[in-house]
């Protein structure tokens, strides 16, 4: 950085960058800059309120507190006195961690176990109705978003008669369903780029179908299972709006408490600020380490035939 | 590339092993199909069931299954049809999309176009910023949101109000000093009203909810617009300096014909999202004030869930599931615009 400026005035001395040149740079990143931060804003109010409880927060110098007012009073609620770890933060009364800790295990474990086998076929194997899986997948992936949205209506109705509405084995299942195409097609894309030719040796060696798929196949799609992990990991822990129709206080998520959290307007801002941050760091973290992994892979949103 | 999204994608097919080990279809049939079912039981039957209950006179769930409801033909269409409310909500959705999709396209190839300027020092680590709220999950982006759309006189954004309007206060009470021979007060029109209820009205709510899901969705337009930035040869803008074109000669005749297929397949993709927005309505004021800003899946929610109208909100979602078909149908027939995504 250093050197870059004394390198550029250097330039400048001896006449070989001219002085409006460097400024248009300078003006360029400056308001770039700008840009980004203004772009980051709400990430800034959200971490900035989180550590000022008690302090101004809702007063006139609220937005850019004094930094040497910040404290962790908001954090010491949200995990000892809030429904994060436990109910009403009583130590035993398992909370809304454990709940949506439930809800991933079982969206995890499910979908990975339809998953890999799904994956394996389509990319290795040719059978009636392939490309159509895939073309359904894929469009799913693309558009549908919105569409368990409108079959959450019909299931509400038949849950509730059937008494699985209150029931987080119900409701991981559910987002395990959805979690199916986008990651069927991750995994498939990723098989696809280990070669044929592993296999054919291993064949030729006298290795059997079970075998090849153990010993070749498996190992070498480890880092695609592991970034299908996280992704259906993500798929369980943000959503919120099923959860929330699903459930009773009892068993809500993470996601439904922090939605009680900012409909409540008895609660202070920095509790709030600090309940979801602890909610997303973790996975936003966990989702840019698995993202490199998919771009090192892939090309951005799986769309690479 | 002229072939089709399908044969395309299909083209790794070929890659495949020899003909001997592919004769066991039976094999990848149990393989593919735990997850087909599982994936349809929660997907297409409950479509079929939404189909079903839209020609019923499905009140609440207790009726559902429970034999109570009747089958009554067309009737919820017709009721939907000639119901205020429905095109209200239809209205409101299809303005939202286009609105929302006008604003992300705009502001995804602004910020893109500024993050890959030759004269902006330090852009990658600013390109690598501005992606992150990518990796929030989508609850933690709108309620932090909805806080920054706080009515209170102390939310943020009715604070960064009040600051301006200090600011204009305090650049007329200069003025004012200055010319000490005239009394000089701040114009109303210059000043805003502190604080704003943005919830209160139903076009402030409207435009929270359309700021909001730009902020959600500008990141995936950066990535792909950059990207697609990034593979404009410099030699072309080197020749139509030469040429003596001007910037925004060389935006429009160099830059944009090289970023419109990207942009308009991500535009296709994200106007199905935004006719679907759901959350960011629902979080916010649940479609309100009243019930004028109820987008389309809001609407078919609250009639079942709120109001227990299940015939009639079966009726709407299926009305809503046959425009996210036309969208599918759309990317289908567009789908060759995917190249310009994937083949970097």
């Amino acid at each position: 950085m250093i050197d870059t400026v004394r390198k550029t005035i250097e330039q400048v001395q001896t006449g070989r960058r001219s002085l409006s040149d460097v400024g248009k740079t300078i003006a360029g990143s400056t308001g770039a800059t700008l840009l980004v931060l203004l772009l980051m804003f709400p990430v800034y109010w959200i971490v900035t309120a989180s550590f000022s409880q008690g302090a101004g927060l809702m007063s006139s110098e609220g937005l850019f507190a004094d930094p040497s007012t910040y404290n962790l009073d908001a954090y010491r609620w949200v995990l000892f006195e809030s429904n994060f770890v436990f109910e009403d933060g009583e130590v035993g009364k398992p909370g809304a961690l454990f709940n949506s800790l439930i809800v991933v295990f079982v969206t995890v474990s499910v979908s990975l176990s339809v998953i890999i086998p799904g994956a394996y076929a389509l990319s290795r194997r040719k059978f009636a109705g392939r490309e159509k899986v895939l073309y359904g997948y894929v469009l799913f992936t693309q558009v549908g978003a919105g569409l368990s949205i409108a079959t959450l209506v019909a299931l509400y109705a038949l849950f509730v008669n059937l008494g699985l509405s209150n029931n987080l084995l119900v409701l991981g299942l559910f987002y395990a369903a959805g979690a199916i195409p986008f990651n069927t097609w991750l995994l498939k894309t990723f098989m696809d780029n280990i070669p044929v030719s592993y296999e054919e040796a291993a064949i030729v060696d006298g290795a059997s179908q079970w075998q090849v798929i153990r010993e070749v196949i498996l190992p070498l799609a480890k880092p695609g299972i592991a970034v299908v992990l996280i992704f259906t990991f993500l798929a369980g822990w943000n959503e919120f709006i099923i959860a929330q129709t699903l459930l009773q206080p009892e068993n809500y998520t993470l996601s439904v408490e922090l939605y009680a959290l900012v409909d409540d307007y008895e609660t202070p801002w920095t509790e709030f600020a600090a309940f979801a941050i602890l909610f997303a760091l973790p996975v936003a973290i966990i989702y840019f380490a698995a993202q490199n992994y998919v771009e090192s892979g892939l090309s951005f949103g799986g769309m690479e035939g | 590339m002229s072939t089709s999204f399908f044969e395309r994608f299909s083209q790794r097919s070929q890659q495949r092993l020899p003909d001997r080990l592919e004769n066991r279809d039976w094999l990848a049939f149990f393989l593919v199909a735990p997850g087909i079912a599982l994936f349809l039981s929660f997907m297409l039957f409950p479509i079929a069931f939404l189909i079903y209950l839209s020609f019923t006179d499905a009140t609440h769930t207790g009726t559902v299954i429970g034999g109570g409801a009747s089958l009554i033909g067309f009737d919820n269409y017709i009721s939907l049809f000639s119901d205020a409310q429905f095109w209200n909500s239809l209205g409101v959705t299809w303005l939202f999309m286009a609105v929302s999709v006008t604003a992300k396209i705009v502001v995804g190839i602004a910020i893109a176009v500024v993050l890959t300027h030759a004269r902006v020092r330090g852009k990658r680590y600013m390109r690598a910023l501005v992606i992150v709220p990518l990796g929030f999950p989508e609850i933690f982006s709108i309620t932090v949101w909805r806080g920054l759309f706080s009515s209170a006189r102390f939310g943020p954004f009715n604070q960064i109000l009040s600051m301006y309007n200090g600011a204009v206060t305090a650049v007329v009470g200069a003025i004012d000093s200055v010319l000490f021979f005239l009394s000089i007060n701040a114009p109303e029109f210059l000043l805003a009203d502190v604080p704003v209820a943005w919830m209160g009205s139903r076009w402030g709510a409207f435009g929270s909810y359309v700021t909001t899901e730009v902020w959600l969705a500008y990141p995936f337009m950066v990535i792909i617009i950059v990207s697609a930035l990034q593979d404009v040869p410099m030699e072309l803008h080197d020749a139509a300096k030469v040429d003596g074109a001007g910037y925004l000669q060389r935006f429009r005749h160099v830059t944009l014909p090289a970023i419109k297929r990207p942009v308009m397949f991500a535009s296709i993709l994200t106007a199905a999202a935004s006719f679907q927005q759901f959350l960011v309505p629902w979080v916010f004021n649940r479609g309100g004030p009243a019930r004028d800003n109820e987008l389309i899946l809001v609407y078919g929610f609250r009639e079942a869930i709120e109001l227990n109208e299940y015939g009639l909100s079966s009726a709407i979602m299926v009305t809503a599931l046959v425009f996210v078909g036309m969208f599918m149908w759309i990317a289908v027939k567009k789908g060759d615009l995917a190249d310009g995504v994937g083949n970097e």
